[in-house]
């Protein structure tokens, strides 16, 4: 496969989420555990790229969150910015090839995620329990379902090699 | 093959990673004002592609969905509205032998909810109308069930409602029977998993039985009189002596709505001839 050709692939794989997360999870999935294909974009960019890029990455899709959901602005861009760094060094640490452990960096990813975005919005303790206890790691599931489905499917795509 | 990190790769990993945590801090310590201002901007230009493609799955599903329930919700209104116009006619009579002024009227704009997935989704959210359609920050917004919060920003195009269960939220709040005023503001700790609110500033005087409905007094001038808020479901604390906290179910739930309306600004009253 010629490097032009995967990096189209690649990109068309982005684009592909992009759209499963603003027209297929609207359409189908409803509620805070809802999977987030957006983050599935990030943690595959950053487990590609080096730590420098993802973090940018991170802030540009954390600014995105902000910005569509303005509760408190500036900690989605925090929380993602943190999270993307981390995946792209544990890349070295983890070596995410085996699938329970991308499914792993998926799951861990969401409920980090989660959870530096609610201290850095000053939720309420009494919300917090419940949102890091219940729907965090909810979606951390069906986040992570979702994006070992995609895997299976287009790993040629995201040009990553998954052993079972 | 992943390759062995020196300390000048080290370092230019850190210097974009530092970079981007203090842009965020900066924005998280950004008065909203800015903040808002600069969500709208972003949405109504480098977003707006991105909020197509959700206004139309959100019109692809409610479609779909809601189309049995709006169908006997109009079938009900339209049964109830037969009796409208005598009452309607019996109210004005009665108003001018009593000399009051003509009911404000609000109108209304129809808005579609596009929910996000993030974790703070439900303080706040994003509708699918802008300032293109009338409305403004400030205007209250409702769904058929009742009260879910007041409108935060207003882009061109999307516009961003704080609902009730933000912690900035305060509405001025009476009885149905208009015996009893207080505050409605959401509960700061939930034991549970539902969030619910709280009806604060009640007299100890006063006892409101469960399951009163409590609705919004139109004190304040920003939300009209008579929106339904909650249902009380018992006293959640007492205030040294002097002041019963009750604890408030709401009537609607930010998480789940799809459509809400977006109350504009009352009418100028008209006097009665």
């Amino acid at each position: 496969m010629s490097a032009r050709r995967g990096d189209g692939r690649l990109y068309l794989g982005f684009a592909l989420l992009l759209l499963l997360h603003f027209y297929l999870r609207p359409r189908v999935f409803s509620g805070r555990a809802a999977p987030d294909f957006l983050f599935l974009a990030l943690v595959l960019v950053a487990i590609r790229a080096r730590p420098g890029v993802a973090a940018v990455a991170g802030f540009a899709v954390g600014l995105v969150s902000d910005v569509l959901t303005p509760a408190s602005f500036g900690a989605a861009a925090l929380a993602h910015t943190v999270v993307a760094y981390a995946a792209a060094w544990g890349r070295a640490v983890f070596f995410p090839d085996n699938a329970l452990v991308v499914a792993g960096l998926f799951a861990g990813g969401v409920w980090l995620r989660n959870a530096i975005m609610l201290l850095a919005s000053g939720t309420p303790s009494g919300q917090l329990s419940n949102a890091l206890l219940v729907w965090s790691p909810l979606q951390a599931v069906s986040t992570a379902v979702a994006g070992m489905v995609i895997l299976l499917f287009l790993r040629d795509w995201f040009a990553i090699r998954i052993e079972t | 093959m992943i390759r062995a990190r020196g300390r000048a790769t080290s370092r230019s990993d850190s210097l974009p990673f530092l970079i981007c945590l203090l842009l965020s801090a900066g924005a998280i310590a950004m008065p909203s004002a800015w903040s808002l201002k600069l969500a709208a901007g972003l949405r109504d230009t480098i977003l707006l592609p991105v909020l197509w493609v959700q206004e139309r799955a959100e019109e692809g599903r409610t479609s779909r969905a809601r189309f049995q329930a709006v169908q006997a919700e109009r079938d009900s209104a339209a049964l109830a509205a037969q009796s409208l116009a005598a009452l309607t006619a019996e109210n004005t009579r009665l108003r001018g032998i009593l000399e009051l002024r003509a009911r404000t009227t609000t109108s209304s704009v129809p808005a579609e909810v596009l929910h996000q997935s993030g974790p703070t989704e439900g303080r706040t959210l994003l509708l699918g109308v802008g300032a293109g359609s009338g409305i403004k920050p400030g205007d209250p917004v409702v769904s058929p069930e009742g009260l879910v919060g007041v409108l935060l920003s207003a882009g061109d195009r999307s516009s961003v409602a704080m609902t009730w269960s933000h912690p900035d939220f305060r509405v001025s709040a009476v009885t149905t029977d208009g015996s009893v005023l207080g505050i409605v503001a959401p509960s700061a700790n939930t034991d549970a998993s539902e969030a619910f609110l709280e009806f604060r500033g009640v007299a100890y005087r006063d006892t409101v039985a469960t399951g009163t409905l409590v609705m919004t007094s139109g004190l304040g001038g920003i939300y009209p009189k008579g929106v339904p808020i909650g249902r009380v479901a018992g006293i959640r604390r007492e205030e040294l002596g002097w002041e019963r906290v009750y604890r408030l179910a709401p009537m609607a739930n930010p998480g789940h709505v799809a459509h809400l309306l977006v109350l504009r600004a009352p009418a100028a009253p008209k006097s009665v001839p």
